[in-house]
This record gives C-alpha cells, sequence and structure tokens, in this order.
C-alpha cells in the first residue's frame, strides 16, 4: 500500500477491483464504511456480485481477463472529457516528457510495442523479448530530458497516452469485457470524479489483478489512472495492494523473493564482477538537480547490507564477491523452480511454511515433481499435502524414494517478533504461549540448521566455504563455545536497523560506535555502518524500538497515528506524499492535509524529504523521490512487456481472437505449454472442451491452502468443502442442482464440487455470444478429508473438509514482469457427476 | 443488573461470521460435521452446538439487481418469553434475569423438550443430547453480569453487532432506523417486547422472515398466567408466524431463484 489501513476512511471514491476486501479483508470493510459514512461511493468491479458489491453503491461485472481493457476504456474516458488533474499531469507525472520518434504504439504496429523480436504465428509473436531502445525519452546533449509542458508534441507522453487507449472506445471495451455500456460509463463517471483537487480516490486490489499473465500491467493501468486524477500522494488516494497474508509485505521488504535482496536490493547478476560494476549497475544517473533521485543512494545501501552480512573484518569487495549471482536472464521463480524439480535438476527441497502440493499453480506437475526428490523437509505446524504427497491421491509409496522430515514450528502467538502490514507497519508481538512438543520458533530452527552447516564447511572444507564460516551471526546469546544458542528477535530487528561502525559527526552530533542509526540518511558506503535492510533503517534506535509503540494519539486528524508502530520509511504513512501540495505546498485537499509547508517546514506526515516546495526553485525537489526523474510513471519504460498496458487474451481465452490486435496473448510471456515438459503443461485455449471460463478466490474462513484453517473445526464447519459456484443460467442449461457434486475439469486435471448455483453471477454478452464464468476457492486439500485412509498415529480433524486444491486445473503460466501464476483466468468445463 | 438489549444492524452485517465462531469459542460448543449444501450457509440450522448464525438470502429483482440478505438468527429474549410456558411444570427451569437475559438454567433437563420448543415460535430451543439440558442463547449472561460485551458483539468488526442499557439501545434503534430511510424497520414488533432486536434496512419481506405475523402481545403487567387452552388458542392464532418462522429452520430449504 502506498496508504494504509485507516486512510481508507479519507476516501471519497473507492474502487474495489481485483479484490472482494469485504469478504477478503473483513477488518478494512470497517474503515471502508467510515469513509462511506460520510459520503464516500464504493465502487465494486468483479465477474460475480461479491459481498463487496452488496455494499457498493456501484457495481459493474466483467470477464476475468479484460481488467485492461475496461480500465484503458476510464483512461479513454478520463482523457476525452478532460476529467484529469491538469496541474498535477503537468507537474508530478511524466506526461510532458518526448520519447523517441521511432517509438511506435500497438496500435500501429500488428499489436506490440516497438522492439520486439520474437517469432511470428497465427497467435501473433511468442517467445519475444522487447529491445526498449525506442522507448526512451529525448535528451539534450547535456542529458536533460525533453519536455513539452504545454502537452502538445506528439511525441510527448500525454499524446502517446490518448493515442494509444483511444483505441478503447467503450463498444470495443464493452465487447471484451461483456460489461454493458451503461455499467461501465457508470463506474468511469463515478470514479472520475476523485480528479477534483480536493477529492480524493483508492483503489483496493488484491490477487484479482497480479495473479494474470498481464497482472503488472492490470496495476500500471490504474497506476495511470490514479496519476491522472491527481489521487497519489493524497490522503484517501493511492495505489493499495491488500495482501493476502499477515505478514507477506515483511517478507518481499526482506528479500523473500530470488531477484532481490533486503529492501529491493538487488541480486547480483553473474556479469556484476565487482561490488563496484554491480553499483553502477543498479544507481540511476538524473541530470535534471531538481531530481531527488533517491536510488542514486543504492552504494550506501549495498555497503551497509554487506557490513551487516560480513563485518568489518571482510572487505566490501570480498564481501560482495561472497554474495551468490545469479545467470542474467535466468530466473529462479515459483513455477521454473517446480519446472526444474520435474525434469530433476534438483535433489532437496525445504517447503518451509508452506504447502507448494497445493499452492502452486497447476499442482498435478508439482506433486508429481516431488517424487524426484531425494529428499524434503517441511517445516510447519501441521501434517500437509506436501508433507505426505507420497501418500497422496494417485500415489503409491512404494515407487517413491524421497525422504520427508517434518519440523515442528511455532505458531505466531508462540514467539516473539514483528510483521509489516500491507499498510507497511511493522508491528511488535508479543509470545502468548509456549510452542507444543519440540516445535521451535522459525528462526530457532534456522540457528540450529546454520550451526550444524558450518561446522561441518569447518570440519570438511568445502567448496567456496569463507561464505558461510565468515557469515556474521550476532542475533542471540553465546555459549561457551561462542555459539549462538538461540534466537533474540530484539537483536535481529537492531541489525536490521544498522549500527555506527565507527564515532561518527552528522549535522554537529556525534554518534558513537556502536550505536544505532537513526535513519538511512545515515547510511555509509564507505563501510562504516550496518544496516539489514535500509528501509527499516529508523524503526529500532538508541530510542527503543520504535515497532513496539502504542501511542493513540492523531493529531493529524486524517488517522496517521504516528506514535502507534512503526511504518517504512523513516515513520511516514503515506508515500508520494509532496504530491499532495501544490507548488507552493498547499495542500490540495485543505480539509485532509497530509502534508503542509508552514513557516519554512513541513507539517503533518513525515514528508518525502525536507526540501522546501517546488515553487521555492532550486532548493526543492520533484515529489516522486523513488523514480530516476521525480515524476510519476504514465509511460514506464521499465517493465518486460510495454510501457503502457495492452489488453491482451489471458493463455486461456473463450476468444477466437484479441479483438484489439492480431497479438492474442501476451508476446513476451515463458510458455512451459511450449518446453519440453509440455506434457504437463497443457493449455486448452479457445477450446470445445473447456467453455467456461473460470476464476479462483478464496473464502473468509480459511487462509491459504489451508492448513491452519482446514484443521481448525469451528472454521471447517463454517466452509466445510471444494464448491464451484455457476449461474442459474448455466445451472439450467447443464441441469445441475444446487449442492449436488460435479466434475470441475480442466487441460490440467479434474476435481470434485459441490455445485454452488447462484443469480449472483450472471453469463456474459462477449462479441455477441454468451459467455459463462464460474469460480472455485483456493483453500482445500485432501489431508483432512474423510475418504483418505489414516494411519493409528494420523492426526485426524474433528470436522472433515471436501475436495482437493483448486490448483489442480490452473494453468503454470506468470506474468511477464513478476511470473506470478495465471489463477484467476482459465478454461475449464463443469459436468455433472457420473 | 441494569436492563441490557442486543441490536443487529443488518445494513452493517457482512456475513464475516466472526459472531458464530466467537460464541462457540466463548460458550466452547463443538463444531458440527457440516456440508456444504450449494450455499455458504453453514451449521444448516441452530442445534445444541450451534445458538447463532447468519442465514444468507438472494434473490434476483425485476429489474435485475441483486439482494443478498445476511440475518442473524437467535434467541429473541423476550420481555414475556412464550418458552416460559413449557416450563410451567418447573417454573425455575426457565428463568428472566435482569439483564434482560431468558436463561435456560440446569433444571431444564426435567422439562419436557417438546412443551418448551412448540412453546417458543421462533423455533430457538434446542435439546443437548449429552447434558440433557435445553440450551440456546444465554446472552452471555455470564460475561454482561462481569461488565463485558457478549462474544458475538465483542468480535463484531463492523458495528452490526450492539449491546448496551435498553433506553440506549431504543434510541439507538430509533436513530439508525430514522437513517437508513423509509423501508427501514424494527423486527421483531414492538420493539418493546423483546431484548434482542433486529434493524432491517428494507422491508422485511426482503428477509428470510417474509410475512411474519406481529405475536399478540401478552400483559406482563397482570401476572396472572393464562390458562393453558388461551395459551394454545393464542398459539394457534399465531400459527401463521410461527410456521414461516419455523421454516428459516428446514434444513431441506430450496436454493436457487430465491435461496431461502
Amino acid at each position: 500500500m502506498t496508504n494504509h489501513w485507516i486512510d481508507i476512511r479519507n476516501s471519497d471514491y473507492i474502487l474495489a477491483m481485483g479484490s472482494n476486501p469485504v469478504k477478503n479483508h473483513p477488518i478494512s470493510f470497517k474503515w471502508i464504511m467510515k469513509a462511506i459514512e460520510k459520503g464516500a461511493t464504493l465502487i465494486s468491479v468483479d465477474p460475480r456480485y461479491t459481498r463487496t458489491s452488496r455494499k457498493a453503491q456501484v457495481y459493474a461485472p466483467l470477464r476475468s481477463g479484460s481488467d485492461i481493457a475496461f480500465l484503458g476504456g476510464m483512461i479513454h474516458y478520463l482523457l476525452e472529457n478532460k476529467l484529469y488533474f491538469e496541474t498535477y499531469v503537468r507537474e508530478y507525472t511524466n506526461a510532458s516528457f518526448l520519447i523517441h520518434p521511432d517509438f511506435m504504439l500497438p496500435g500501429d504496429n500488428q499489436g506490440v510495442f516497438s522492439g520486439l523480436k520474437g517469432t511470428e504465428t497465427t497467435e501473433g509473436f511468442i517467445d519475444g523479448k522487447y529491445d526498449k531502445a525506442t522507448w526512451a525519452y529525448q535528451r539534450d546533449d547535456k542529458g536533460n530530458i525533453l519536455k513539452d509542458k504545454t502537452l502538445q508534441d506528439p511525441h510527448c507522453v500525454f499524446q502517446l497516452l490518448k493515442k494509444h487507449f483511444s483505441r478503447y472506445n467503450l463498444e470495443i471495451v464493452s465487447s471484451i469485457t461483456g460489461t454493458p455500456p451503461d455499467k461501465l460509463l457508470a463506474v468511469y463517471a463515478t470514479y472520475a470524479k476523485s480528479g477534483a483537487p480536493d477529492k480524493s480516490g483508492t483503489v483496493l486490489y488484491a490477487m484479482g489483478w497480479t495473479q494474470h499473465t498481464v497482472g503488472t500491467q492490470n496495476i500500471r493501468a490504474m497506476s495511470i489512472i490514479q496519476l491522472l486524477l491527481g489521487n497519489m500522494g493524497v490522503a484517501g488516494g493511492g495505489v493499495n495492494a491488500l495482501r493476502g497474508e499477515s505478514n507477506v509485505q515483511g517478507s518481499t521488504d526482506h528479500g523473500l523473493l530470488f531477484h532481490i535482496l533486503p529492501g529491493y536490493l538487488k541480486t547480483p547478476k553473474a556479469g556484476q564482477e565487482t561490488f563496484a560494476a554491480y553499483n553502477t549497475a543498479n544507481t540511476p544517473q538524473s541530470a535534471d538537480p531538481l531530481s531527488a533521485n533517491w536510488w542514486r543512494n543504492y552504494p550506501k545501501y549495498s555497503a551497509s547490507l554487506l557490513r551487516e552480512f560480513y563485518g568489518q573484518e571482510v572487505a566490501l569487495e570480498e564481501a560482495y564477491r561472497y554474495l551468490p549471482k545469479i545467470d542474467a536472464g535466468v530466473d529462479y521463480s515459483w513455477l521454473t523452480i517446480f519446472d526444474l524439480l520435474y525434469q530433476e535438476k534438483f535433489k532437496g527441497f525445504f517447503a518451509w511454511g508452506q504447502n507448494p502440493a497445493c499452492s502452486g499453480a497447476n499442482c498435478n506437475k508439482g506433486r508429481q515433481a516431488l517424487t524426484k526428490l531425494d529428499w524434503l523437509v517441511n517445516v510447519n505446524l501441521f501434517d500437509n499435502e506436501t508433507a505426505s504427497f507420497w501418500r497422496g491421491p494417485g500415489m503409491d509409496p512404494k515407487q517413491i524414494k524421497t525422504e520427508v522430515f517434518m519440523l515442528p514450528c511455532a505458531a505466531s502467538y508462540e514467539k516473539e517478533g514483528s510483521l509489516s502490514n500491507s499498510g507497511r507497519w511493522m508491528q511488535w508481538r508479543y509470545k502468548a504461549v509456549d510452542p507444543p512438543g519440540k516445535a521451535l520458533p522459525d528462526a530457532d530452527i534456522v540457528n540450529a540448521l546454520f550451526q550444524r552447516i558450518r561446522a561441518l564447511y569447518k570440519a570438511k572444507k568445502g567448496v567456496f566455504a569463507e561464505p558461510i564460516l565468515k557469515l556474521r551471526w550476532e542475533y542471540g546469546p553465546k555459549d561457551a563455545a561462542g555459539k549462538v544458542t538461540h534466537i533474540d528477535p530484539h537483536r535481529v530487528a537492531k541489525e536490521i536497523n544498522g549500527y555506527f561502525l565507527e564515532d561518527k559527526v552528522i549535522n554537529g552530533k556525534l554518534y558513537n560506535r556502536g550505536t544505532l542509526v537513526p535513519g538511512f540518511t545515515s547510511l555509509a558506503d564507505d563501510g562504516s555502518t550496518s544496516c539489514g535492510n535500509w528501509l527499516y533503517c529508523n524503526s529500532y534506535t538508541q530510542e527503543g524500538n520504535m515497532s513496539a509503540r502504542k501511542n493513540k494519539d492523531d493529531p493529524s486528524g486524517i488517522g496517521l497515528y504516528p506514535g502507534w508502530a512503526w511504518s517504512w520509511p523513516m515513520n511516514r504513512r503515506i508515500l508520494y506524499n509532496r504530491a499532495s501540495v501544490d507548488l507552493d505546498g498547499k495542500p490540495w485537499q485543505p480539509e485532509k492535509p497530509v502534508i503542509e509547508w508552514h513557516l519554512n517546514v513541513w507539517k503533518g506526515d513525515v514528508a518525502d524529504g525536507g526540501w522546501p516546495p517546488l515553487a521555492s526553485g532550486e532548493k526543492s525537489r520533484y515529489p516522486f523521490i523513488t523514480q530516476t526523474e521525480g515524476h510519476g510513471h504514465i509511460f514506464g519504460p521499465g517493465l518486460a512487456d510495454g510501457p503502457f498496458p495492452e489488453h491482451y487474451e489471458p493463455l486461456e481465452s473463450p476468444m477466437e481472437k484479441n479483438l484489439l490486435s492480431a497479438q492474442f496473448i501476451s508476446p513476451v510471456l515463458k510458455r512451459f505449454d511450449r518446453s519440453t515438459t509440455s506434457d504437463v503443461n497443457l493449455r486448452a485455449s479457445h477450446d470445445p472442451r473447456y467453455p467456461l471460463v473460470c476464476t479462483t478466490y478464496r473464502v473468509t474462513e480459511h487462509w491459504q491452502t489451508g492448513v491452519m484453517t482446514r484443521w481448525q473445526p469451528w472454521l471447517a464447519e463454517l466452509e466445510p468443502g471444494m464448491f464451484v459456484e455457476i449461474s442459474s443460467e448455466l445451472a439450467a442449461e447443464k441441469g445441475i442442482k444446487t449442492g449436488e457434486i460435479v466434475i470441475v475439469k480442466s487441460a490440467r486435471g479434474q476435481l470434485e464440487a459441490v455445485a454452488m448455483v447462484t443469480v449472483r453471477w450472471a453469463p456474459f454478452t462477449i462479441a455477441g455470444k454468451t459467455i459463462h464464468q464460474v469460480g472455485i476457492p483456493y483453500h482445500y486439500g485432501w489431508v483432512t478429508t474423510a475418504e483418505r485412509k489414516y494411519a493409528a498415529n494420523d492426526k485426524k480433524p474433528q470436522v472433515f473438509t471436501f475436495g482437493d486444491s483448486a490448483n489442480i486445473v490452473t494453468p503454470n503460466i506468470g506474468d511477464a514482469n513478476t511470473m506470478i501464476p495465471e489463477s484467476k483466468v482459465f478454461m475449464v468445463d463443469v459436468v455433472k457427476k457420473a | 443488573m441494569e436492563h441490557m438489549t442486543l441490536c443487529i444492524d443488518i445494513s452493517k452485517c457482512t456475513a464475516c461470521r466472526a459472531c458464530q465462531v466467537a460464541c462457540k469459542n466463548w460458550n466452547q460448543l463443538k463444531a458440527e460435521q457440516t456440508q456444504n449444501r450449494g450455499t455458504h450457509e453453514n451449521p444448516p440450522d441452530l442445534s445444541a452446538n450451534t445458538w447463532n448464525r447468519i442465514v444468507f438470502m438472494e434473490t434476483r429483482l425485476a429489474d435485475g439487481k441483486i439482494d443478498w440478505a445476511f440475518f442473524n438468527d437467535r434467541c429473541r429474549h423476550c420481555e414475556d418469553p412464550r418458552c416460559m410456558e413449557g416450563a410451567e411444570s418447573l417454573p425455575e427451569a426457565i428463568v428472566r434475569d435482569d439483564s434482560g437475559a431468558v436463561i435456560f438454567t440446569e433444571k431444564t433437563r426435567e422439562l419436557d423438550f417438546d412443551d418448551v420448543a412448540s412453546s417458543c415460535p421462533y423455533g430457538i430451543p434446542r435439546k443437548d443430547d449429552v447434558s440433557g439440558r435445553i440450551v440456546k442463547c444465554t446472552l452471555c449472561v455470564d460475561r454482561i453480569t462481569h461488565g463485558l460485551k457478549p462474544a458475538c458483539v465483542q468480535a463484531c468488526s463492523t458495528g452490526s453487532l450492539n449491546f448496551g442499557p435498553r433506553k440506549e439501545m431504543l434510541r439507538f434503534v430509533e436513530a439508525r432506523v430514522k437513517a437508513l430511510g423509509a423501508e427501514a424497520n424494527v423486527y421483531p414488533d414492538p420493539m418493546e417486547d423483546y431484548n434482542t432486536l433486529w434493524i432491517l434496512p428494507l422491508n422485511s419481506k426482503h428477509y428470510p422472515l417474509a410475512q411474519a405475523m406481529p405475536i399478540p402481545r401478552r400483559h406482563r403487567m397482570a401476572k396472572t398466567r393464562m390458562p393453558m387452552a388461551v395459551g394454545v388458542a393464542a398459539l394457534a392464532a399465531a400459527g401463521l408466524m410461527h410456521f414461516r418462522e419455523r421454516g428459516l429452520h428446514d434444513p431441506h430449504r430450496k436454493q436457487g431463484e430465491t435461496n431461502r
């Protein structure tokens, strides 16, 4: 979230799209309701009429996978009717920037942007990659970007935007989305009102936007709308991802994914042989003195991170040499890992706090892949489909070689530590009860593992042992032999915040060696500071643990509560808040100011940098400080699949062709269905055997694959099993009655579900044809069912659940930028069980 | 203790069902082996282990719009509890607490279940075969007498469930009904006769209480109990409603266009 949960109450127009907050983020509704009580309008856009739709004043249905068409139509509407916030667009976004004259839009270039190299097929290009040379800004000989502040130059971003989305007229958008034109207009006209300078609009999205081959571009489309309407940086605005897991924000912040290190620093690549080369590759340059270009500080953050990892005894260059490097162009994302495992490219696997046998897309393939392992370690609270994969449906234990180890771990209430919520708040949590039996906090399991591995390296001298032998490990009290006995979460939190490694005077104040760094502006690139994650610098200082604060004062009046927990970065509650004021530092929204320039200082939230307002000239800085050019990206040249969003069909679509262009699906996707293992990566698009669009979603009562909630009898009794929601029209057509068991099948597998016939899901009219959509929940698995065999020492659930994972039918294809699987749209059939 | 009232504002319910779980947690009620029957609604009925539950009802209206209602069903905690009629053989088995809570005591073991069940027009009492008691929502009398809110109210994040001194709640109900517009109303009617009140934003026909007939008001001030025959006659008069409301608890309810 650029904003935070409480801030939803400040919004005037709330768009819930790609999310169902009332059902899946129930507490968020408390804040949505406060906004509605003050006069806000809630808009719900969803394939089916959800509980959020029930609470919304405006509802529009759309076919899953058509969000870019829907939002593209909104961009077209805003531009045609001049409903954008002109000053904001001109001054704070890159709308005025001139783009390379050879840049071509999909409308003029076979449905793709200029620079694509790929193989041409009847579906358009495949296996493509963009050369982004023509996506560049025009610059003068000093490197300054050429701009046209009148927004008239045909090569300026604004005019290109207008031209690109002129193709997204109401008629074509309605044909693609299946949304009736009057409902499109109702949404567009309502949300456009947030473009008034004193009004704000927020978007609440979740996996309904990310789990698509065009997921990143779904969010880009909305980001463009938010910039056009001046909704970034303001109270009640922003682009807000409602995260699906209580600490998933923390996990990404701290570098859980393969391509990033903590603080969104980049994983080194094989070609970056020196620390200097690594820093140069990742430190952007700006010729514009008014651009803060915050990432220019990259070397300070990377050096401080290396100091945290390896300490002062190891030179920075040497420490950099110790870091793992990834080969350029190779991705180690989830789908690829399981593809490699299926091909027997590795032998051991830690399934830590996860249940890939149910959570991975196309999980029949994933379950087969697990059989290729020599060993599997499952760290979890309960037995699950991954730990017991060898005795799951269709498996013959005698034929499976894998040795499985189960390590029981502590649940969140059984250990101390922090978690970071969607609103970027780091919140400290205390231990309530001891973990049962031999269960340990995850960090203590890591500690034990590390001690054993290091001892083995010491004893047996492995290849490239230094990175393990020299790793700093100052995370807890030590025994006489110097071994950390258990992890102290406070020490970890302090290491994340960072220390001064030398005495330092900053702005006339002395900071002693060994004291905690007060904030990331004190971090240095010369090795004199350490910091485990620059974004979290300031979270645990000499003043104490900021995340444990519980002060309920709100001097802002807009719910910032600066003394409650701690928000990254620097306790800033609303990101890009310098865009919430005009050039003189006056809030666009005087009724709910985020910051205000008053007597030469910023009042309110922690401002995005202390520089004076833009009107004060060279001492100022543009508001979007993490963008190299300081401006919000209407044109986004950094992505793999285009600088503007363009509608492409999902991998599996009911359509014969893309109504907008000759390019059927995104041209730059990694296509497992075309790989050597294609027998388990099947695709069935526009195939009469699978005529129904299917999507997946969650219920309030279950969490992720249900490992924690299916064992909880009070939750299991509320949502006891797999269902498929189908419209009453489709049910009548197929002779399916509500409550009867049906089969949902895709090209990759099939599962049993209870038919839930509903009037809340109307068939779509797409390009003149009736298209039905159905939906299934995510959470189930065979381990808690009544039908399976239970061994004598198996725990039996008090309430059995019915059915297996939705991922049996989902496709393994990822977003072009993130590799998040397209679990939100694929093709199935639903038939009566014989 | 002060006279209290629980008020359920249907307009704010999102069917998250924290109230169902909180009730089971506080009262340590067992989960039931349920099945998805083609609806999110579960368990299918009130039971010895389920004292409140959300009833879902969806309809496609003539204009194509969807009407989806969530109704939290539970004991009405009548001011003049009809269930006490079923306890005439052992009057102390069912008591009405000062707080307004109607409480089924341990002595309900000695009552005839059918007498109690058939005297309640709302189909609330259930027999617990394990303890032998007749059971239902207690208004969390063991919490409220210690200054706490009922468990379900404590767990409600949207403000749908409200609890407080009766006078305050009646004022609250009136204000909410006014705010919700012309169609809004209070159930049951008249509200003076009940300690559990529902604020219905739409006409009651939109809820699984369709065409509920008001129960003939009894005269609590006249302390004489009606002869049994009169009581039966009164029940017969309320027969239609009795039937309709019991319809709420039919596990074979049809799903579909009107997903009752």
